[in-house]
């Protein structure tokens, strides 16, 4: 019995790497991504010289690239590529702890609306269209303002706005899915709400949800790094938005020191980018409204 | 159902919306650990003064006559002191709000012409080698930092080809003999922030018209002109533009709420005088009148616009009219 089940979890998973395959992007999008996770564990091993703020060469200050520095170097005398390679881990936790909130908050909303329907539907759907006419930075900059500009602060601002297309997306599909049979039938036999939810609802829209999470990951990590720029990001740990922040700060546009301003930008575009790229591959295995297509 | 009857329904539905984005705000910056006597009143002042201003304002009162008052004076225009400036919100937001809607218009036209004719030609060509380099570069517009993007775009094309100004919304100090001259001025001051929050919002716009120029272009009718030997040419102008025009106007008013927001940090870039760089200032300040009133300009303008659009939308579509 239970061999049996996970030959049938092997048999599926096979089954969505094939479809998954399928996807060029997705698969660029993976080995870039895996990439960016394989340099972000192991940051003190790979970069080259060490980041710390009194760790730079004061005799170079803001060098162009050269053989010694291949990025060049900062207003401290460090090494850019250095900053770099430590930067991504920071950027990578934010977007995917600010995610899980999404998921979180944006399956809640999503399931419970379209699951119970009637009044409460009405209100959750309600609460929704408030988020969704609020403009998302203006809010996310007067919340992070509010509530002081760290790590933590970060990820809940940008969790706490971004969950609308979720709960949206959710609900359409949970309506569809409480008329069928199967369903129907579990309640005939006299299950919970909770019980339906737990064990029938959410295991058959969790890919779903997955495929939503990863497309929002990217956005995350994007609304971090703007925060980062406006002077809401967490100035004690080094991550690419505060970078590129550092970089617009010393005026590096006026004084062309692109070596400075180019390459974060590049790192969070590729990050965004692969998360996109993944996001995309999935939604089109794993949303029935766009396989017709 | 009329289209009375229609505008009406969606305008009681913005003023619910406009009365609870006013809690929001309300609430929002009261909720703040600390206490809400700091938000308000500058720290710089002495202890009497502080507390003439606590009873000025009426925070010794409860919360719930607080909110009315609030609400009161949010109606009357009033919307607070700023620390910095010692002008009223309302005038200091306002001032700047005409710079802001230029960008944002101008800048919005150029996405609309561009995704709207980029996604023709993608969907046209749907599944080939130009279809797909544009999905791929509309992707990465779209995973760019905006404000990235409108940096090296300041930086390539002003500071190293010297084309454009580097800052501002106009010459500062230059006696213009004509108002053709101040035109053109704003004008070339204008283009690059343009350009730069235009094409930074194409990466999501481009996607929308494509999708929906697909479903057109999937129609029976679309097929039966092209099995009738219908020209190309014939075929788009006709029968695809034609029919595209519903879906495509309610894009487009609709995405414009969502770019209310968008133009903070172009304007910080580009040092473009308008509520952006406001919020950005008061942000670094600790301005929080200031923030707490443009934020609520914003919103409201924002809730405007989707009615508009809601409106615009009733109005094409017979479907809706006649329900």
């Amino acid at each position: 019995m239970q061999k049996n089940k996970i030959k049938g979890y092997a048999r599926s998973i096979r089954k969505f790497w094939e479809q998954y395959k399928e996807s060029k992007l997705g698969i660029i999008g993976l080995f870039t991504l895996l990439f960016f996770i394989l340099v972000s564990t192991f940051p003190e091993v790979l970069a080259p010289y060490p980041v710390g703020v009194l760790q730079g060469d004061r005799k170079n200050l803001l060098q162009p690239p050269s053989s010694k520095y291949l990025l060049g170097t900062d207003e401290l005398g460090r090494d850019i590529l250095s900053i770099l390679i430590h930067g991504g881990r920071i950027s990578l936790l934010i977007g995917l702890f600010a995610t899980l909130i999404i998921a979180f908050i944006g399956t809640f909303i999503g399931v419970s609306a379209g699951y119970f329907g009637g009044k409460t539907e009405e209100l959750l759907m309600r609460l929704t269209d408030v988020f969704l006419v609020i403009p998302g930075l203006p809010l996310m900059i007067v919340m992070a303002s509010l509530l002081g500009a760290n790590f933590f602060n970060m990820i809940l601002v940008i969790g706490i706005t971004g969950w609308t297309g979720t709960a949206r997306v959710l609900r359409a599909q949970v309506l569809s899915l409480k008329e069928m049979p199967f369903i129907e039938s579990t309640r005939a036999i006299g299950a919970s709400d909770a019980r339906i939810i737990v064990w029938h609802i959410l295991p058959n829209v969790l890919p779903l949800i997955v495929a939503q999470a990863v497309l929002r990951i990217g956005g995350s990590i994007l609304s971090a790094a703007t925060l980062s720029f406006l002077g809401l990001g967490d100035s004690t740990k080094i991550s690419w938005g505060m970078t590129l922040s550092y970089a617009f700060g010393i005026g590096s546009i006026f004084n062309d020191y692109y070596w400075y301003i180019i390459p974060p930008g590049v790192c969070i575009t590729l990050i965004v980018l692969s998360f996109t790229f993944i996001g995309y591959a999935l939604d089109g295995i794993v949303n029935p409204r766009i396989r017709e297509r | 159902m009329g289209i009375g009857k229609i505008i009406i329904k969606r305008a009681v539905n913005a003023i619910i919306l406009v009365f609870i984005v006013m809690t929001i705000n309300f609430f929002l910056f009261r909720l703040v650990p600390g206490n809400p006597v700091l938000m308000i009143i500058s720290p710089d002042m002495t202890m009497e003064a502080r507390q003439t201003l606590f009873i000025k304002y009426g925070l010794d009162k409860p919360l719930h006559i607080q909110y009315i008052n609030y609400i009161r004076e949010v109606f009357k225009g009033n919307l607070g002191i700023s620390f910095v400036y010692n002008r009223p919100v309302f005038d200091l937001v306002f001032e700047r709000v005409p710079a802001t809607i230029l960008l944002l218009l101008s800048s919005y036209i150029i996405t609309v012409i561009l995704s709207v004719a980029l996604g023709l030609v993608a969907a046209w060509k749907r599944g080939s080698k130009f279809d797909i380099s544009l999905i791929v570069s509309g992707l990465s517009l779209h995973s760019m930092p905006t404000f990235w993007m409108g940096g090296l775009l300041l930086m390539y094309f002003s500071v190293n080809l010297g084309l454009f100004p580097i800052t501002g919304l106009s010459t500062p100090w230059l006696v213009h003999e004509n108002v053709y001259s101040y035109i053109k001025d704003i004008a070339y001051h204008l283009f690059l922030p343009m350009m730069a929050l235009g094409i930074g919002n194409i990466g999501g716009m481009f996607f929308i018209t494509r999708n929906s120029l697909l479903d057109i272009f999937s129609e029976d009718y679309i097929t039966t002109a092209k099995s009738l030997g219908l020209k190309d040419k014939t075929i788009l102008f006709h029968n695809v533009l034609r029919n595209a025009m519903l879906p495509l106007t309610t894009i487009i008013l609709i995405r414009l709420g969502f770019i209310i927001g968008g133009a903070v940090t172009t304007e910080m870039v580009f040092t473009w005088p308008g509520v952006g760089l406001l919020i950005y200032w008061s942000v670094l300040a600790q301005d929080y009148p200031v923030l707490q009133g443009a934020f609520l300009i914003i919103t409201i303008t924002a809730v405007f616009a989707n009615f508009i659009a809601e409106i615009v939308y009733g109005y094409l579509d017979p479907r809706i009219r006649y329900e």
